[in-house]
């Protein structure tokens, strides 16, 4: 191959002030050289016509077909990555640290994490065909409304759900029909298997609860035993499940709810009663009665006080 | 505050990203994957890219990347040259005026050795001969100095001169 001959300690500034890739200093000293040695001169020019040459195919143009087909492929794949994405923050909270998730369609994870703050120990990380993305600004306003529900100044969250992360038809079911608790309300585990229909299944709505993908936003800490005993609350956690109904004003006596002293009513009813109302039909479906903590709740949630006990003149004392 | 959405990212810099993957690979369903896997990478990012960041350098460094990890078997990317330089000669064949032939016959050349630089090389001179991308990016993309980015894309100019030696085509200019 031929060598060009050109000086070789100013090579490098020539090319690139020959290509248009120097500063004016580099530039000046170059054209001074150039000026008093032709070989490099020469070399000069050519490095500028390969400069044109490098010009034109710089502008030789890819199909525009090739580039719109890859494009709407990209699309459709970024479709997919979209619906597939949860985006996710943990915060912390009175009840320790809690991780918030959120896709496309909806909020899709409430999850306690304890003290463990961290994404590893989350069902994120063991979920198939879920790409978990941490990112702060979507969550943010969630965070602050669940903070603000906590403090009990709020008493709905009304978000949009993603229910993808439920497991089954049936627990879906459950956790529609638990959505239906009041604020300040519990109900029993056999009350609910009632209102989906399969009023034996007490111990499948449990299970259906401890899956829950939404605690809080969908209420299961309203869900007791029959016999008024929490029972359970996310694994181990019952001291969350007494810190949240006490937040909504139901009172726990050690890990028993007493239901003598607080007021009943019937799912989709339109009253309220005194635990000793002759309209409760203690024999029958005992476990379907809801009890609310206070009467201001038992109002919010559209009941009014039973014409028979009158509970609005003969208030609960505790 | 706030990012654009990544349709903007998308409507401003994917055919510009595709381009360059199209000439790095010189092949259609190479640079189909690699500029699919760039932007869906970049979309799991993106959340993350400070909103102040430069987006189209950001893009080349990832395209960049992949295209590394892409040639990292050389079997591979002399398959792919061998397929550029027939498509190239194929399509550089019609009849013209005699400048323009000659002309052509030049840039062929350029593109041929550019096809057989080492990957560094041929990736910085794309970068910022076709793309005119700052050597302080290039050097990200490559994990190397702004210097040796520099160094790379003169070793490139000086290789193309090289290959064309004396010859008459040289005094064409355009």
């Amino acid at each position: 191959m031929n060598q060009p001959r050109v000086c070789s300690n100013i090579e490098p500034d020539i090319v690139a002030s020959a290509s248009g890739d120097s500063d004016p200093v580099t530039d000046e000293r170059v054209q001074r050289h150039i000026d008093r040695c032709p070989p490099c001169a020469g070399e000069y020019q050519r490095y500028r016509a390969i400069e044109g040459v490098v010009g034109a195919i710089r502008r030789v143009p890819i199909p525009t077909v090739a580039v719109g087909r890859a494009r709407k492929r990209l699309e459709a794949s970024l479709e997919g990555l979209r619906h597939r994405t949860i985006a996710y923050r943990i915060f912390p909270s009175p009840l320790g640290q809690i991780l918030i998730g959120q896709s496309e369609q909806g909020v899709s994870l409430v999850e306690y994490l304890g003290s463990r703050g961290d994404v590893r120990h989350s069902r994120l990380a063991h979920m198939r065909g879920v790409e978990a993305v941490e990112d702060g600004a979507e969550v943010e306003a969630r965070y602050r409304e669940l903070m603000e529900y906590l403090e009990g100044k709020r008493t709905r969250l009304e978000w949009p759900l993603d229910l993808r992360l439920v497991r089954s038809d049936f627990h879906r079911h459950v956790l529609s029909a638990t959505s239906e608790i009041p604020y300040g309300a519990v109900t029993s585990y056999a009350g609910l298997a009632c209102q989906v229909g399969k009023p034996t299944a007490a111990r499948a709505v449990a299970q259906a609860l401890r899956w829950n993908p939404l605690p809080i936003v969908i209420p299961c800490h309203r869900v007791i035993g029959t016999s008024g005993a929490l029972t359970g609350y996310a694994g181990d956690k019952l001291g969350l499940k007494q810190q949240l109904l006490s937040t909504e004003g139901v009172r726990t006596q050690k890990t028993t709810i007493p239901r003598n002293s607080m007021y009943v009513s019937f799912p989709g009813e339109t009253f309220y009663c005194l635990p000793s109302c002759s309209w409760i039909p203690t024999s029958e479906h005992p476990h379907r009665l809801i009890f609310f903590g206070t009467r201001d709740r038992a109002e919010a949630s559209g009941r009014t006080a039973c014409g028979d006990c009158r509970p609005d003149l003969h208030p609960l004392t505790n | 505050m706030g990012q654009q959405p990544f349709e903007t990212i998308l409507e401003a810099h994917h055919a510009e990203i595709y381009r360059y993957l199209r000439r790095v690979t010189s092949r259609a369903a190479e640079a189909d994957d690699l500029s699919q896997e760039t932007f869906l990478r970049a979309y799991r990012a993106y959340r993350a890219l400070p909103s102040d960041a430069n987006v189209r350098a950001w893009l080349f460094t990832i395209a960049t990347n992949l295209a590394r990890n892409h040639f990292r078997s050389e079997g591979r990317r002399s398959r792919a040259h061998a397929a550029v330089i027939v498509s190239r000669s194929a399509l550089d064949d019609g009849a013209g005026p005699e400048g323009e032939t000659l002309f052509n016959e030049t840039r062929a050349r350029v593109e041929a050795v550019v096809e057989r630089l080492p990957l560094r090389q041929r990736l910085a001179f794309i970068l910022r001969k076709i793309h005119d991308v700052d050597y302080e990016v290039i050097a990200r993309s490559l994990d190397c100095s702004a210097e040796t980015a520099r160094a790379h894309v003169f070793q490139a100019l000086r290789k193309i001169r090289q290959s064309l030696g004396e010859s008459q085509q040289m005094e064409i200019q355009r």
